[in-house]
């Protein structure tokens, strides 16, 4: 069987997908990729189904070997990666051979990073999914020693490098007032949506603490509703006054006021913000945070014409790379194209 | 029970992010308005148009998620609005669909180390709250949390305490907790704020099975006490088999 073998890997380190749909009524989030633009580019690179299944890297990536040839790509947060020792840029698809090592180390831009395999990796499904859910118990947990099975390719892949998309450069979110925004002054509003905001430490899949430098948001009302749905994106205030934006793994109900909620487009973005990153929010209708949502899709039915070849094999430039750690310089994409 | 003007409503819809919309039979937890909230899930479900995702129901709403590509958010909001005024939800009869369970439980020990606690809180014995407790005829009022959790409604106003301010890591699947006039039925281990005083060894959500989470909204509950040996002899199957499922 060919597969990847796990020599080691970071504990935050997950199996993602398009996620779960249809569960929500019985207690069952979401879940899935916390950044689908990444998850998208990876099945872009490999010419994989939409849900084909991918490592999920929380900053910290791991040690990894080949079991067989097949086909992997990097996407997502750029993360450092050596193949056989050389290093290799990111956000592109190459060949592993049998006995190959892949070292995929921490994310120098963004948070969430993926490696995908030919036809996805082939985990358990739970609930039509194989996205991993720690709490619940959901879906493989990556660890030492597994070999994860890769799937079929339908075509022959070949080795492709995506540009960096712009929203590693966003620091503006773009939100929808809600059904409970009532439940907080219009003044109140107003001081949230003007105010600069960093990310805080407490952040995960569940969701992102965030400091808004107007001080505490308090709801006006609202503070003894019974909990009902809770979507990607809406932004909770809980008691002492802090938001928490609500991501892929967050609890499928609550009954703490939330002020607004975040453009679908705009999650990709959110999640790949590290701790102490700084946005701006901007308030958008409905009608504009749809005209968003079919850019999004757009960008990513588009990603097919992003690709260039890459050229050379990066494993053949070990006199560059050399020359390059010399130089202070810890990328090994620059030389790709000579 | 005649409610007369009391009657909550009318539902309100509103827009939920990019890719929901929203409609509210009230804003507390209230056996009429979360019966209205059922029914209006279920006759929303009978038809549904291509691009709902799904709908989510809960103590006092439902949001339906759609593809905002594939649904003009105007015919979906059309289309709810015509449901909303049909008919008047909050008189509507409790689904025919709706099961009524038995379930056995285990009262105190390590299968509920709070029930003395909470018969000080309520002030009565152990044995009364456990009594009290299989006595009250329960409804499905929504599932939420974590994978097939029940919260249960409603109790009397005896059990109308809060939930602890701390949180105990982990209490098992089938764990009876009780708190704000609600009994909550867990389908996984979970960490939780509410009192536990007791345990039901059947199993509301089995990941494996053919059909895996049991317990709809609008099911009525009901308990009754076994002791520990029954808790251990009891057969998930059997059980199941019993209820002709």
């Amino acid at each position: 069987m060919s597969g990847l073998e796990i020599l080691s890997v970071a504990p935050t380190t997950t199996v993602q997908d398009r996620g779960r749909s249809g569960f929500l009524r019985y207690g069952v989030t979401g879940g899935g990729a916390m950044d689908v633009f990444a998850l998208a580019e990876g099945q872009a690179l490999l010419g994989n189904d939409a849900d084909a299944a991918a490592l999920e890297f929380a900053a910290f990536g791991g040690r990894f070997r080949a079991k067989g040839g097949f086909w992997v790509a990097t996407s997502g947060a750029e993360m450092a990666l050596a193949v056989n020792g050389a290093a290799m840029g990111w956000r592109r698809s190459f060949r592993l051979e049998d006995g190959d090592i892949v070292d995929v180390g921490a994310a120098m831009r963004g948070v969430y990073g993926y490696l995908h395999v030919t036809g996805g990796l082939q985990t358990e499904v739970v609930l039509g999914s194989r996205a991993t859910h720690l709490r619940a118990g959901f879906g493989h947990v990556p660890s030492a020693g597994d070999l994860l099975a890769v799937g079929k390719a339908d075509r022959e892949a070949s080795a492709w490098v995506l540009p960096e998309p712009a929203y590693f450069q966003q620091s503006t979110l773009r939100l929808m007032w809600g059904p409970q925004s009532e439940y907080f002054t219009k003044a109140e509003r107003d001081r949230f949506a003007a105010a600069n905001f960093i990310i805080r430490p407490e952040r995960d899949r569940m969701g992102i603490r965030v400091q808004p430098d107007c001080g505490p948001v308090h709801a006006d009302a609202g503070l003894t509703i019974a909990s009902d749905a809770i979507n990607l994106g809406d932004i909770q205030i809980t008691g002492d006054g802090t938001p928490a934006i609500l991501l892929a793994d967050r609890g499928p109900s609550g009954g703490y006021p939330r002020i607004a909620t975040l453009a679908t487009a705009d999650i990709p973005a959110l999640a790949q913000m590290q701790v102490g990153a700084k946005f701006r929010l901007e308030v958008v209708t409905r009608e504009q945070a749809v005209a968003l949502l079919a850019a999004f899709r757009e960008r990513i039915r588009a990603l097919p014409g992003q690709m260039a070849p890459a050229l050379r094999d990066p494993r053949d430039m070990g006199d560059l790379l050399s020359y390059n750690l010399i130089g202070g310089v810890m990328r090994g994409d620059e030389h790709d194209e000579d | 029970m005649n409610r007369g003007s009391r009657l909550p409503g009318p539902p309100v819809l509103k827009v939920s992010g990019d890719m929901g919309i929203l409609i509210e039979f009230g804003a507390t937890y209230d056996p009429v308005i979360n019966n209205a909230v059922t029914a209006f899930d279920a006759a929303l479900n009978a038809d549904l148009p291509l691009g709902v995702i799904e709908t989510v129901p809960s103590f006092r709403s439902v949001l339906v998620r759609f593809d905002p590509g594939i649904l003009a958010f105007e015919r979906l909001h059309r289309l709810m609005a015509d449901l909303a005024a049909s008919r008047d939800w909050y008189r509507a009869p409790p689904a025919a669909s709706r099961r009524v369970w038995d379930l056995p439980v285990v009262y105190g020990g390590e299968h509920g180390p709070d029930l003395a606690e909470v018969g000080d809180l309520m002030g009565l014995g152990a044995d009364a709250v456990a009594k009290a407790h299989a006595g009250a005829v329960l409804r499905v009022a929504m599932l939420g949390f974590s994978p097939g959790l029940a919260y249960l409604g409603q109790l009397p106003e005896a059990w109308d305490f809060p939930r602890r301010t701390t949180i105990a890591p982990r209490v098992p699947a089938g764990a009876i907790l009780v708190a704000v006039r609600q009994s909550v039925l867990p389908g996984t281990d979970i960490p939780t704020g509410w009192r536990w005083i007791g345990q039901t060894p059947f199993r509301s959500f089995d990941v494996n099975a053919a059909q895996p989470f049991r317990l709809t909204p609008g099911d009525e509950v009901r308990f009754h006490a076994i002791d520990a040996a029954g808790f251990a002899r009891f057969d998930n199957a059997a059980f199941l088999k019993g209820q002709g499922l």
